[in-house]
Formats: C-alpha cells, structure tokens, sequence
C-alpha cells in the first residue's frame, strides 16, 4: 500500500497535474460561455514551442511563459472568430486549430533550430519551498516543495469556482453557455463575453502548454504534449463543468501518469511502451463512465444568431 | 447566370482563394528559410507533377491519404469524427506485418492477398473499440479514437524494437516480410505501387455503399438526423458500430499496403500524420468520394513537392501540415462569410 501512497508519487501527480489543471480549466471557462475548442492539444504544442525558443534565446522564464499565453490568447480568438462571427461548426474548426498547431509548433521549432544533432535544452522552473509549510511531514513533500505554476494552478480552481457562482461576470459567463438569448435580452453582448471567455481561457491553456517545456523537461520535442490537451477536455467533462471538479480529474490522470514513471523505475518485467500505454487505456475506461449524467452547457457549440427565430 | 453555375464558381473562388493563401504562407516560409520563391515554387511542382519518379512518389502518398480521407469520410457521413486514422493505419499494419512474420516459412498461396485482408481486418478491429463504445455506451469517438492513437504507436514502438526488430538495422524497423507477402510494383523504374488502384476502387466501393445501397441510406439518415433515424426504426446502434468498423477497415487497408507495397515491413513512423491530414481532406472533400478523391491528390502534390523543398532549402516537413489546415481555414472562413450574409 505505501507502493502507492509513496510521498514522491504523489508529490510527481500534482507536478502532471498542473498542466492539466490549467488547461482544464482554460477550456472550462471557454466551455461554459458555449464555446467547445477542441484545439486544446494543437495549441499546447505552438504554446510549449513558442515558450521553449523563447527561454533558448530571452534565458527568461517569464518572457517565456508569456509568449505562451500570447501564443494561446492568439489561437482561441482565432477559434472565437469562426465560432462567433462566422457562426462555423466549432467541431470541424477545433479540430482545424489542433492540426494547424501540431505542424506550426513543429515548424516553429525547426525553422528556429534547425537539424541539429545535440537538442537545446533550458534550465527550468525551480521549485518553492513554502517556508514554514515545506518542513510538515508527508504533506511538506507532496503539496510545498513544488514549483510556482503548481500553485497557480491549485489556487485557480477555488478562485474560479467562487468567481464563476458569486460575481456578476461569472453569472454572465454561465448564462452566455446556457441561454445566450436571455443574456442578450437584459443587454449584455453574447459575443463580447464569448470572445473574453477565450481569450482568458486560451491564455491558461497556452500556459499549460508552456509549463512541459518550462517546468519538466527544459526541451521541446514533437508530440511531446502527448495527449494532454485531449486530457483537459476530458477532464471538464469528468468535473461536470465544475472547477473542483476538474480538479480530482486532473488528479486522477496525473495519478495513472506518475504511477506508469514509478513503475518503470522498479521493474524491468514490463516493456516500458507498455507502461507508456497505460494513461491512455486508463482514459478510456474512465471514459466509459464519463458521460452517464453529464449535462453539457445547453448552448454548448452553437452560435448565438441574435437575428434567428427562437 | 443560373444558380447551380453561380454556386459552382463561388465554389471555385473559394478553392482558389484557399490555394492563394496556403501560396502567400508558403512564399513566407521559403523567404524565412533563405530560399528564392519562384524557383522553390517551380522544383515544388516539378518534383511532384514533372518528372515520372515524382508523379509515381505523388500516386504513392495519394493512397493513404484517399483511404484515410474516406475513412474519415464514412465515419462523417454518419455523424461521427474519427481521429484515429493513424492508430488504425497502425493496427492494420501490425496485424499484416504479424501473418507475413509468421507465415514467413510456409509456401502459402496468395499469400499477399491474406496479409492485406489481416490487415483490413486488423484496422476494423481497432476501430470496433470506440464504435462499441459509441453505439451502445454513448462515449464520445473522438476522445476514444485519440486515445487509441498512442496506444496503437507505443504498441508499434514495441514491436519495432522488441521482439519483430530487424537486429542489423539499429532503427524502430521489423524484419523485412516475405517476397510473397509483398504486392506488385505499377512501374518499377518510376517506382509507384498498385496501391492506388485498390484505393481508387475502393473510393467506387465506398461510393456505391454509401449512396446506392439500403445500408447507405441508413448511414446517411443517421449522420442528418440521429433522432429521426431512430425514431424512423433504423437500428441506429448497429449501424454507429458497422460504420466505425468500416472506417478503421479503410485505414487498415491503408496500413497494410504501406507495408506489403511500399516500405515491405513495419517501420515506427509508418503514418507521418496520415490521419491527421485525412481529417482535413474529409471536411475539404465534403466526405463525398469524388471530392476526397480530388483532394487528396492535391495533398499528395503538397506533400510530395513540400518533400523536395526540405532537401532543397530545408523547409521542414510540418510545413505540408500547415499549409494543409491553413487551407482548411481559409475555405471554412469563405464558407462561412457565405452562409451568414446571402447575397
């Protein structure tokens, strides 16, 4: 038992978490204003390319980071443009959006880099010990020895969950995904809120792509989101649209990801692709279980034509 | 004019307005990398189109991408988005790789016939998962499609270095198969494949399926209106499930004839984003036959000149991605404009 309760694991969960976390939540923000971006995946990987040429050539983790949220804000609008203005299925846009930033990421890189044989390689986010919280036993190791944007993403999912039910502008997101028409009825514009959504959202998820390269692997590689941006959006769904949530979702994937490196660590019996696997597997049959009483936003992925008959 | 010529040239327009700007993108690139537009331009189409070697490479490429745009097309004629074209083009090509290893002694007739038709079968297969899960558990394809994705490349990854690896390679490469595994060449000097003919015939196959059969009809009505399909009596599970099946059919075909055709073993990086680029050429080609015919070979084109321009100014071959989804976005942008202001 204490295989898997170990104070390492669960100190590497929260560490996969984050990324998720964030992107998560990026996407539930975009969600619940009726905006469905399946993009996530395609614009983690321009945000972690964007992040990782920066910190190569700025050595700035902040300028980095930002160039990642630019890189997001920048896609999500672009997926607001068609959603809103151009009333497009945001399905068909989405998954636009992640083959345009699989290849761009991977442009990016290459085009700045060039062929090399040695790969560049950054250092990363330090990790922060919280004083006087760092020294607790067991909890000390797991939750404040962890980096910066671990607790970003930690304090944003109580800081969302409250703006979204107790202020007026969560009110408004919340009713411009489930009866945009009623918004538009007391005077506040659809589209506005619509376009604030992603660009706050893809801001997030533009800093979870950054967080790979920045926090954990100081490198950028194709394909090395993995998976995650799919993840978030499965997380949201898992959370029911709530934050907290999302949360325990995050967590559990990050749990079956940081158990899978543990398990490779101490045993050579199984071949390490197929450890690899099972995140992924782990997905699936959770995904099974996923949609049985979910009730998406109503007006999830539809455009808001204020001219059209009820 | 009449209506049907005026739909038919803003068709037009928006097909060369979305060429335009995958060119303008282009000529950028070519300009970043420190190359001379006109002349990358013209050794683009001349590497693909102008010299036999070229159009045979450009035939070749075209076959996984037709059949993995009609199996992305398929599925969307039902209403479902199959996004693990590659995992499936995986799964065939592990399941066909797996019978030409094992039958690599015996002297078994028609051999390549088999290994393709294990492999049709093993791409089904892998896509009878998320359809059994849509149909009778409503679990989204498209997240149950993605998963299966890393699933089928680690399971290749495996293979390539564990126990089918090729020991004198030193790459993620199985054994070569056996001769009689393997499928005819079309020219050997140019050297293009028989594997576009078997996809152009199954674009007919899928055709004919499709639009002039009852089971067709079925589909269709399904990816309309689901809740009129059902409530019409049409048994709408079995057909979610036949239709997924269908589409991982076609991606395994593709697999298998990467393998017995072109590259006779399995190799890690078999599909360089084959399924990602079968998504766009569906939503492109309308998911009708015809038009994913007419697409893909223009991606071939793409991808084949994009190819000559990485060896010859080092464009990096995620530009072909690029511009293919900037050409998406650029019809969907002129598509839209149309809907929402009728003139």
């Amino acid at each position: 038992v204490t295989f898997f309760v170990d104070p390492e694991l669960l100190r590497l969960m929260l560490t996969m978490a984050a990324p998720l976390v964030l992107a998560g939540l990026g996407e539930l923000i975009m969600e619940r204003s009726g905006l469905l971006n399946v993009g996530v995946e395609g614009m983690m990987a321009v945000a972690a390319a964007g992040a990782f040429l920066t910190m190569l050539k700025t050595g700035s983790l902040t300028v980095a980071a930002a160039t990642a949220v630019v890189a997001g804000i920048a896609l999500a609008l672009l997926l607001a443009l068609y959603a809103v203005a151009l009333a497009s299925s945001q399905l068909t846009v989405g998954l636009s959006i992640f083959v345009l930033g699989t290849g761009l990421a991977s442009l990016l890189y290459r085009v700045v880099i060039g062929v090399t044989t040695v790969t560049p390689t950054t250092r990363t986010l330090p990790s922060l010990a919280i004083p006087g919280l760092a020294g607790l036993p067991f909890f000390g190791t797991v939750l404040f020895t962890q980096n910066a944007l671990v607790y970003l993403a930690l304090l944003l999912v109580p800081a969302l969950a409250g703006s979204l039910v107790l202020t007026p502008l969560g009110l408004r997101l919340r009713a411009a995904g489930e009866n945009p028409r009623a918004l538009d009825t007391v005077g506040v514009d659809v589209r506005v809120l619509r376009y604030g959504a992603a660009a706050v959202g893809g801001a997030l998820i533009g800093l979870a792509g950054a967080y790979l390269p920045l926090a954990v692997t100081g490198a950028y590689s194709d394909g090395m989101i993995g998976g995650r941006g799919w993840l978030a959006l499965m997380v949201v769904i898992f959370g029911r649209w709530q934050p907290g949530w999302a949360l325990v979702g995050a967590l559990l994937f990050a749990y079956t990801e940081a158990l899978q490196f543990k398990l490779a660590l101490v045993t050579k019996a199984i071949p390490p692709q197929v450890l690899l696997m099972l995140p992924y597997v782990v997905a699936i049959v959770v995904l099974v279980r996923l949609y049985r009483g979910a009730e998406p936003p109503r007006a999830l992925g539809q455009p808001y034509r204020r001219e059209s008959r009820l | 004019m009449t209506a049907a010529a005026r739909r038919r040239l803003a068709d037009a327009t928006k097909y060369i307005v979305a060429g335009a700007v995958a060119a303008v993108a282009g000529a950028l690139v070519i300009t970043l990398m420190g190359g001379d537009v006109l002349s990358a331009y013209r050794s683009f189409l001349w590497s693909s189109l102008g010299t036999a070697g070229g159009f045979a490479q450009t035939l070749n490429k075209m076959c996984p991408l037709l059949l993995g745009g009609l199996a992305v097309g398929v599925a969307r004629r039902a209403g479902y988005f199959n996004i693990g074209v590659d995992g499936q083009i995986y799964a065939g090509a592990i399941a066909a790789t797996g019978v030409a290893l094992a039958l690599e002694r015996t002297a078994t007739p028609a051999l390549a016939v088999l290994v393709v038709a294990v492999g049709v079968i093993g791409g089904g297969l892998f896509a009878a998962i998320p359809g059994a899960l849509r149909a009778w558990w409503s679990v989204n394809e498209i997240f149950v499609t993605v998963m299966l994705n890393f699933v089928a490349a680690f399971l290749t990854e495996y293979l390539t270095t564990g126990p089918w690896n090729d020991v004198m390679a030193g790459e993620a490469i199985t054994r070569l198969i056996p001769d009689a595994a393997t499928l005819p060449m079309l020219s050997v000097r140019a050297g293009s494949h028989v594997g576009i003919f078997v996809a152009l015939a199954m674009a007919g196959v899928v055709w004919l399926l499709i639009e002039r059969t009852r089971w067709g009809f079925e589909v269709r009505a399904l990816g309309d209106n689901a809740r009129a399909a059902r409530v019409a009596g049409i048994p709408t599970a079995r057909i979610t499930f036949a239709v997924l099946i269908a589409s991982g059919a076609l991606a395994g075909l593709a697999g298998a004839i990467e393998v017995t055709a072109l590259h006779h073993r399995l190799i890690l990086g078999l599909t360089p984003g084959y399924g990602v680029m079968a998504i766009l050429i569906a939503v492109l080609g309308q998911s009708r036959p015809v038009g994913i015919l007419v697409v893909s070979f223009a991606m071939a084109v793409l991808l084949v000149g994009s190819d000559s321009l990485q060896r010859s100014i080092g464009l990096p071959a995620s530009a072909a991605l690029v511009f293919q989804a900037l050409i998406v976005l650029s019809v969907l942008f002129v598509d839209a404009r149309r809907t929402v202001r009728p003139s």
